[in-house]
């Protein structure tokens, strides 16, 4: 399952990444670049929909560039894109599926889009807003298969029961002030299982091992600095100042992925196999 | 057997206690091929860590003082006529050398500047009506003086850019000074001789052309040199040129090599790009009359801080 996840999680991020490399940049007008999903409260172990949204102005068959985050927390059950043309322009819309197996909250990185501004010509990197789900304890019940025609009166007849209740509700509310309320009970707080950061890395591990490209040592790269509170200004000598990466092995880790995320096609084998020997030592 | 540059950087800093960024300035302007610009207070080891790097490289040294009274003449060289022969023949200047120290070339007037801007950039000179080729390598350190600006000829931003880099010197920490007390109390330090060759020089130079400056690299590179000319517009009057942009990654693969490395990374654009854009931005009068946050170094700082590591 973890194996599963990190390749889902990984090379969703990379499939879009490899692309933007290869490619030139496509010359656009970016008019919208939005990151939602369909629930902000998902169940854990009940799949939901992250959306991702984009307009531009000019009429083009894909979008290259797009790049979604590393989804560690969540499992990739799948993904839909559609591109449609317009007056306005072209309108991008991915669907992915995803589900969480564990509670808690959960932040979504922005997702990125890389292009030259049509207006002024230079290279830019839009981004979408980042995203927070709060990952509850409860799966929902399955609804129970039976005649459309029962369900159609129950929701009817629930309805009628809310309704019935909000006019009793109003009509007292005109005749007596309301009483004071009583202190809601507190509710349970989900019970978030404690996050082991080597579970990440054993399935970078694993994903790095399978695909032993620089667009999959640079996402893995990512994830680490993340795990270790890096910020986006960062170089690698700002992050091995941070008390995160004061352990010699994850300092091993960071320095042998600056190397495979920067160095030439000759030593990019070379950089990676180090890169493993360091994730090993780190997941291990 | 070929010497490394940090074969050099050592030599250098047996000499010159700290100043860590004079040193590194003065081996990347060397790697790289271009001209260093020092600027700091007198006293501070400018002209010390020239001399100590011309020694260092076997190479012709040559120190001009500038003056007020300088022509372009004592800079370039002149044709002197020789009564014994009946010619003219030619005497060549302080310029002809590998390593020319410019000292506190704003205090010389702006045509004797521009004579040796023009050989900085075309790495010749034209005495009468023949040309001459400079040394191979040629590099200029210059330094500035802060103060005592009575009667001198500010650079213009256009020949500024000449230089590839400028080092603002500052003075040195109280460890640093107290071991300046004791190593130069006694005798004056020579500097190592003969560290390097000529011929490495050339060597070190070819490494750094294939240092390889990857796709993101260049990107990262070049949106910092975009934001000089997008933000902090209060202070800013005009952002750094594309040449900014060249000597970005030409001094980028020069500190890969100086740290044994054959890739770029961030850590390398950033070390370097204060050194790159501050004499190449047009900063305005606010820079120095507002505080606290303004500063031209601070600026600088904000505008790297504002572009996202690749």
């Amino acid at each position: 399952m973890a194996f599963k996840r990190a390749v889902a999680a990984v090379l969703l991020a990379l499939a879009f990444g490899a692309n933007a490399a290869a490619q030139s940049l496509q010359r656009l007008t970016v008019t919208q670049l939005v990151l939602s999903a369909d629930t902000s409260a998902p169940m854990v172990e009940n799949p939901f929909h992250l959306i991702v949204t984009a307009t531009v102005k000019e009429r083009v068959k894909r979008l290259d560039n797009i790049v979604l985050p590393i989804l560690t927390e969540l499992e990739l059950l799948g993904d839909e894109q559609q591109t449609s043309t317009d007056r306005s322009g072209t309108h991008y819309r991915e669907t992915i599926t995803v589900v969480a197996h564990h509670t808690g909250n959960i932040t979504i990185a922005p997702v990125t889009l890389d292009a030259v501004n049509a207006r002024t010509g230079r290279a830019e990197r839009y981004s979408s807003n980042s995203l927070n789900l709060n990952v509850g304890g409860t799966a929902l019940a399955p609804a129970s298969p039976g005649p459309h025609l029962w369900s159609n009166l129950a929701i009817a007849a629930g309805f009628l029961a809310v309704s019935l209740l909000s006019m009793v509700l109003v009509a007292r509310r005109w005749r007596a002030p309301p009483a004071p309320l009583p202190e809601p009970e507190p509710a349970p707080l989900p019970v978030a299982r404690p996050h082991d950061p080597r579970s990440d890395l054993r399935d970078a591990l694993a994903t790095l091992r399978v695909h032993r490209t620089r667009e999959t040592a640079v996402a893995v790269r990512l994830l680490v600095r993340r795990m270790v509170g890096a910020g986006d200004a960062e170089t690698l000598e700002d992050v091995l100042q941070r008390p995160q990466a004061a352990n010699p092995v994850m300092r091993e880790l960071l320095r042998a992925l600056e190397r495979a995320s920067f160095t030439h096609d000759g030593d990019l084998e070379s950089a990676i196999a180090a890169a493993l020997v360091a994730l090993e030592r780190a997941a291990s | 057997m070929s010497a490394s540059p940090q074969s050099l950087v050592r030599a250098l800093e047996r000499t010159i206690v700290g100043q860590r960024e004079v040193v590194d300035g003065l081996l990347l302007g060397l790697i790289a091929g271009g001209h260093v610009l020092l600027e700091g207070p007198p006293g501070l080891a400018k002209t010390l860590a020239c001399r100590a790097l011309a020694a260092a490289l076997d190479g012709e040294f040559k120190r001009v003082q500038f003056t007020p009274d300088l022509l372009p003449s004592d800079i370039v060289g002149t044709r002197i006529f020789d009564q014994r022969e009946s010619a003219f023949s030619t005497v060549k200047g302080p310029i002809f050398a590998n390593v020319v120290l410019a000292d506190e070339i704003n205090r010389a007037p702006a045509k004797v500047q521009s004579a040796l801007l023009e050989a900085m950039q075309e790495r010749q000179v034209t005495i009468g009506l023949q040309t001459h080729a400079l040394p191979d390598p040629f590099i200029v350190m210059a330094t500035m003086n802060p103060l005592d600006s009575e009667g001198t000829y500010a650079l213009p931003i256009a020949q500024m850019d000449r230089f590839l880099l400028k080092i603002d010197v500052g003075y040195p920490s109280r460890e640093e000074e107290l071991t300046i007390l004791e190593r130069f109390a006694v005798s004056e330090t020579q500097p190592a001789h003969s560290v390097a060759a000529l011929a490495d020089v050339h060597q070190w130079r070819v490494q750094s052309h294939s240092v390889h400056l990857d796709e993101k690299v260049k990107r990262y590179i070049v949106e910092i040199v975009a934001v000089t000319r997008e933000r902090e517009a209060e202070y800013i009057d005009f952002g750094a040129s594309p040449r900014a942009t060249l000597a970005l990654a030409n001094l980028s693969r020069a500190r890969a090599l100086l740290q044994e490395r054959d890739y770029v990374v961030p850590d390398d654009v950033r070390a370097v790009a204060p050194a790159a854009l501050r004499h190449r931005i047009g900063f305005n009068f606010r820079v120095n009359a507002e505080k606290p946050g303004a500063g031209a170094g601070a600026i600088i700082e904000r505008l790297i801080a504002a572009v996202p590591v690749p």
